[in-house]
């Protein structure tokens, strides 16, 4: 196991580096000049040579790679064109408003995800197996901005029981703790229909891969051998058949996590939600590259991060890893 | 002690009802090994998942009585029958031991849990101690009872079953195919721990096999089963020596090695019956080369000839000719021409 762990991290500091280093090259080396790719237009041309030195833009592009992983190293991810203040700074707050909404969505979506797959694929055949398949095929066949809408309209429109979006009250300052921000009734009470829109959005995958994965296991001699003992059912269900057909779903999950945390532009879009989507497709828009390569590089960090994370969770989880 | 009679099991399917198990009735005493042998798809293993009921959902059963010390187990509800009987009175050994165990538990773990499930006074230790001592009387050393399955041999992880299987002090095992999936030094080997630990314990054993030879050796009784029903059933050597069923004749034509006399290897033409919704006549007689007019409009009563030797043929009778003939390889080579015409004015037939 120890020997697993040790490799495993060698290979993730490999897959970071190579990662860095193609983020790098994908800003620096398009195709074309960047600095017509990056700088507004309508400067003039010393204006725009002290842009670029002010960015370092004009270095060789060896001494741009090492002040970039120098930088990176320190935590520096630059300075926003856009917003004239450190990139590390405007994302932190976006990361954490996509976090605390991506995190509930996903949490909600794969533990009852997960369960809910276990049980009708474990009632394979029966009436009860066909309405839990229609749901999960009404999920994953409705668009997120559907999903919002209808949310909206009724708790909102009809009901009246929540706010119609944003993250706090309109007009209200934001506090300066994160304590402050996020630990209180009145977030809780604007994350809800965001969360359960993603929630119900992204529950159709893990319903669907689960019950597949559990109708294969349901299928082995060792169910039949703890059908046999006289086990509950509840023992085979959970114990046995649920614990097996979960193993196929630590890699999904750790993608899916690992992606989400570039937030969903349409659930931002849709309940006016400041979070990573909206903010990557504006800095992008307005060549805001620091920004727009900041939220690139925090994205591809939770990725790999997640997959070693699965990587270690699946040998836990599967002594047949473990021992390879 | 277990006694099986007219025992009806069924698959619902599109195409009809399956007849899988179809009047059948066999008798297991204490510590005997019972061989079920016959073809693929008679309803070898379907016979044996009835006794504990576990079958599949599309399946019934539709008649007959199991009786376990004169306890009717086909009366016994779902409940009844995991906490009394399944694993506790009647075990199972399957074919693939490598995939009888779940992957994600140590053996030892999943022997502490089914007899913790069973016995509900029984110490996790000392349920351990009891899957340590199993594994010692198999010959796998006892700390192994901490590894996972994928880390034994294929021999050693049907013993490993076996000791399992043996767990909560059963009265039955069924055994369905447990060593077709080892090679014959090893499934020898395997074969001699089982009946050394039988009788040391005083188990029975229901051992369903297709491999003559190896009932031949190890089995006390043998019954020869074809269509959903035991055709002929007597002691191991009665069947061996001196069969008087068609099929079994031609069973035993099929493994020459088994008898010293016989020559070469003669199948028995033709495919087993579908069993979808049988008619009422032989089963064999579409592929048996004596088979009379009779044969073709009525199921054969079974026949006792003398010792518990039960035969269900019209012709058991003509045992001599039956035999005589059975050893000849025209004798089923011609059949399978004449078969063939008769197919094809039955489909013509169906045409019209
Ligand atoms: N789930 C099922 N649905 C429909 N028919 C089935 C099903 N399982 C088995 N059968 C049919 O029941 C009959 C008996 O099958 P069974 O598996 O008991 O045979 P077997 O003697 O064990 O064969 P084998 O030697 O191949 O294991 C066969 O004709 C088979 O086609
Ligand atoms: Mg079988």
């Amino acid at each position: 196991m120890r020997k697993f762990i040790v490799r495993r991290v060698a290979y993730l500091i490999l897959t970071y580096w190579a990662f860095i280093t193609i983020l790098f090259l994908i800003f620096r080396v398009t195709p074309g000049d960047p600095t017509t790719l990056y700088i507004p237009e309508g400067m003039s041309q010393a204006e725009r040579q002290a842009t670029l030195e002010r960015y370092g833009l004009t270095d060789p592009l060896y001494v741009q790679y090492v002040d970039y992983l120098r930088m990176l190293l320190s935590g520096d991810l630059g300075t926003s064109y856009r917003y004239n203040a450190p990139v590390w700074d405007v994302l932190t707050t976006k990361f954490w408003n996509t976090i605390f909404l991506m995190a509930g969505a996903m949490t909600i979506a794969y533990t009852f995800g997960i369960a809910f797959g276990a049980y009708i694929g474990w009632l394979r055949g029966t009436a009860k197996e066909k309405y839990g398949m229609v749901l999960a095929l009404i999920a994953r066949s409705s668009p997120e901005f559907w999903i919002g809408i209808v949310l909206l309209s009724i708790f909102v429109f009809q009901l009246g029981w929540f706010p119609w979006g944003g993250i706090r009250e309109i007009g209200a300052e934001a506090p300066a703790s994160f304590f402050d921000r996020y630990v209180n009734w009145g977030f809780v009470y604007h994350l809800v229909l965001p969360v359960l829109t993603g929630a119900i959005y992204y529950m159709a995958q893990p319903i669907l891969l689960m019950r597949s994965s559990m109708i294969s296991v349901l299928n082995t001699d060792y169910i039949e051998i703890k059908k046999a003992e006289g086990l509950s059912n509840y023992t085979i269900l959970y114990k046995h058949a649920a614990r097996n057909s979960i193993l196929p779903m630590v890699t999904v999950v750790a993608l899916v996590a690992g992606l989400s945390v570039g937030g969903s532009l349409v659930i931002e879009t849709v309940f006016s939600w400041p979070g990573m989507g909206r903010e990557m497709v504006e800095s992008v828009h307005h060549n805001d590259y620091p920004m727009a390569q900041g939220a690139f590089f925090l994205m591809g960090s939770v990725v790999i991060f997640m997959n070693f994370i699965a990587d270690i969770a699946y040998a836990f989880l599967d002594p047949r890893v473990r021992y390879e | 002690m277990l006694e099986i009679s007219d025992l009806e099991v069924r698959y619902d399917t599109e195409h009809g009802e399956v007849h899988a198990v179809n009047g059948l009735s066999v008798d297991l005493a204490e510590n005997e090994t019972l061989g079920l042998v016959g073809e693929s798809g008679c309803g070898k293993t379907t016979t044996a998942k009835s006794l504990i009921r576990l079958l599949e959902s599309n399946c019934t059963i539709a008649g007959g009585s199991v009786e376990l010390d004169g306890r009717d187990l086909t009366d016994l509800s779902l409940k009844e029958l995991k906490r009394e009987v399944r694993w506790s009175e009647i075990s199972m050994i399957p074919q693939n031991a490598m995939n009888g165990f779940d992957p994600v538990y140590t053996v030892g773990e999943q022997i502490v849990e089914v007899v913790q499930a069973h016995e509900s006074d029984t110490s996790k230790g000392e349920a351990r101690e009891r899957a340590r001592e199993l594994f010692e009387k198999l010959g796998i050393d006892g700390d192994r009872i901490d590894d996972y399955p994928h880390q034994f041999s294929g021999g050693m992880a049907q013993r490993a079953m076996v000791a399992l299987a043996l767990a909560l002090d059963p009265k039955v095992i069924l055994a369905d195919e447990p060593t077709t999936a080892l090679d014959v030094v090893i499934q020898d080997r395997l074969l001699d721990v089982i009946q050394d630990l039988q009788d040391e314990m005083d188990v029975a054993m229901l051992l369903i096999t297709h491999d003559m030879s190896v009932v031949s050796e190890r089995c006390d009784n043998i019954a020869v089963m074809y269509g959903g029903r035991i055709v002929e059933y007597a002691d191991a050597e009665t069947i061996i020596k001196s069969p008087r069923h068609p099929y079994t004749l031609g069973l035993r034509n099929s493994f020459p090695d088994i008898t010293e006399d016989s020559q070469d290897l003669i199948s028995i033409p033709g495919a087993p019956p579908t069993l979808v919704d049988p008619d009422e006549m032989c089963q064999f007689a579409p592929r048996c080369p004596f088979a009379e007019e009779e044969c073709w409009e009525v199921a054969p009563e079974p026949v006792e000839y003398g010792d518990g030797h039960r035969v269900e043929c019209h012709r058991a009778d003509e045992v001599e000719y039956l035999r005589s003939e059975a050893e000849k390889h025209e004798t089923w080579t011609e059949l399978e021409s004449t078969e063939t015409d008769d197919e094809l004015t039955e489909t013509e037939v169906k045409n019209d």
